[in-house]
């Protein structure tokens, strides 16, 4: 760790700079190839996102994180990702590398396959401000109930691939549920 | 130079890696953690890190922001219990505990209306675990035990209290000041809800640190509030871990040394420490039963007890025989209650104490022979 301030716009959060060993250039379309909740940008290169509720930036040799909770916080991120790298490094003659960009799904898009019914059991006021935080992890996707009613069984199983696809878990009883 | 035979109170030598991390921290980092962002700071933070990371590792403990340092298992006993305990409460507990749980217990009772049950244990300190499981009641909400006596080193059962603590939805509270780096603990094996720890006994580390880890899912109320670095514009005390038990400034130092005493156990294996501190423990209780006029309280076990053995060499007090040990042999042992009243109770010692010797990694057979060889005359001059 090299830097440490509070978050600008959640001063009870930290965001933080910290430096690699090694390089991690070569690692990363590995890395995009595994972590399917990423955002890659290969001409940076860097590689965004959202572990919970932090916000991290790869990049070859310094690591960006905002709203962890605390330094210690920080620390755990920090191995994690230290461990995830290490692995992946290991097992990347079992990997293809993706080089590509890969999009998320935007706020929007999402909110297309919700009910749409503007209940708030989850506790927003629309379905998309819901929408939004799904896409940003604050909000998990079992909080919709409409969407587990039988009525909507259709578009349940879209969303939840779709939750599964931006890298987010999807509860196993959820997915298999009638 | 003499022997030194205290390790129960804390031990001594440390490794060398010990004091060359205090000595390094003091004069190369010497900063805070969690306070400055300059890179020396940074450094301190990450030393503190990485002392959390390793007790993880020695404990079993994956989310080791749940491991929360504290100047020594008293302190962290403290907070469990304050932390914890309701008006109403029950509280499980043993006749063989030190007084760092009984105390905080007893002021709980008085002030906050909980009802304390000790179980009592054997004459050798031992426990029966179907004793705990019928003291519990539906308003208990904790069993508090020691995993070994600091009076006759008899360890707990504390596999099956655990496992019938959770049967009843009981909380457990370890106290591992005498077997934290010289027993085996794992907090998911042993079903472990607090474990509470000091770094300068088992740990190797310096007086002054020691620690307490509290699982996922249980909020203790702080023992005291202040300063944590971070979240400084809230007005309370923080709700994340570790920061919202660690106000003030903490002991970098003696935590830099810490670090090394567990990383030194993590190399080591806690399995051999355990397999060398048995074997010092047997060899010394099969060499004291030759002694004409020697008692000897506990086990009589190796296996049932870490390096802690208590005697009374009948006709002398014991801090008469703890002082000529020291005079004439240059020998430093314990005597008296030990800080645990209750367990001399237990053992029927309560009306002079005993005499107590902690063995650790670093003693060897020689020593424990100059002990027994100097034990013996005492008691020969006792006799005549």
């Amino acid at each position: 760790m090299t830097y440490i301030a509070p978050c600008i716009a959640d001063p009870d959060k930290i965001r933080l700079f910290a430096e690699m060993s090694t390089d991690i250039g070569e690692v990363m379309p590995y890395l995009n190839a595994v972590m399917k909740n990423a955002t890659y940008n290969k001409n940076g290169p860097n590689l965004t996102f959202m572990k919970e509720f932090r916000l991290v930036t790869l990049y070859p040799r310094k690591i960006t994180m905002a709203k962890a909770l605390n330094t210690t916080d920080a620390w755990q991120v920090l191995s994690w990702i230290k461990d995830m790298i290490n692995d992946v490094h290991e097992r990347r003659d079992s990997i293809t590398p993706d080089h590509e960009l890969r999009s998320r799904p935007t706020a929007l898009q999402i909110y297309g396959w919700l009910p749409k019914t503007n209940c708030k059991d989850c506790g927003e006021l629309t379905c998309l401000a819901f929408a939004v935080k799904l896409l940003l992890g604050q909000k998990s996707i079992e909080q919709c109930s409409p969407l587990f009613s039988p009525e909507h069984a259709e578009r349940r199983e879209a969303m939840l691939e779709i939750v599964a696809a931006i890298g987010y878990e999807v509860p196993e009883k959820l997915g298999s549920q009638d | 130079m003499g022997i030194y035979l205290d390790n129960a109170a804390t031990s001594y030598p440390k490794p060398e890696t010990v004091y060359a991390a205090v000595d390094r921290f003091m004069r190369d980092v010497g900063s805070s953690s969690g306070r400055g962002a300059y890179r020396k700071a940074l450094l301190a933070d990450k030393i503190v890190f990485a002392t959390r990371e390793a007790l993880g590792r020695l404990f079993g403990v994956r989310d080791v922001s749940r491991i929360v340092f504290t100047a020594n298992a008293t302190e962290s006993l403290n907070l469990a219990l304050k932390g914890l305990l309701a008006p109403g409460d029950h509280v499980v507990t043993s006749s063989m505990e030190h007084n760092a749980v009984w105390r905080p217990l007893k002021r709980l009772e008085h002030e906050r209306g909980i009802e304390v049950t000790a179980v009592p244990c054997s004459m050798d300190g031992s426990l029966n675990p179907q004793d705990v499981a019928d003291a519990l009641r539906p308003n208990t909400r904790l069993v508090a035990l020691t995993h070994a006596s600091n009076v006759t080193g008899t360890i707990l059962p504390i596999g099956e209290v655990g496992e019938a603590a959770r049967r009843h939805g009981v909380l457990l509270l370890l106290d591992a000041a005498q077997t934290a780096g010289s027993c085996p603990i794992d907090v998911e094996a042993l079903g472990i809800d607090l474990l509470a720890f000091t770094g300068h006994k088992g740990l190797f580390g310096p007086t002054g640190t020691g620690g307490l880890y509290i699982r996922e899912g249980i909020d203790l109320l702080p023992l005291k509030e202040g300063g944590t670095g971070g979240e400084s514009i809230l007005e309370h005390q923080p709700n994340h871990l570790p920061d919202r038990y660690e106000a003030g400034t903490l002991n970098v130092c003696g935590i830099a040394g810490l670090s090394s005493g567990v990383e030194f156990i993590l190399n080591e294996g806690v399995d051999r420490i355990r397999e060398k501190e048995k074997e010092l423990t047997g060899y010394f209780l099969q060499a004291l039963e030759g002694i004409h006029g020697i008692e000897v309280y506990g086990p009589k076990d190796p296996e049932k007890q870490v390096g802690v053995v208590s005697l009374n060499i009948s006709g002398v007090m014991p801090q008469d025989v703890a002082h000529v040990l020291d005079e004439a042999y240059e020998i430093m042992v314990r005597s008296g209650l030990h800080c645990a009243p209750m367990a001399h109770r237990t053992i029927g010692t309560i009306d002079r104490g005993t005499v107590r010797f902690g063995l650790g990694y670093f003693n060897t057979i020689e020593e424990i022979d100059a002990a027994v060889q100097a034990l013996a005359e005492i008691a020969r001059k006792a006799l005549s």
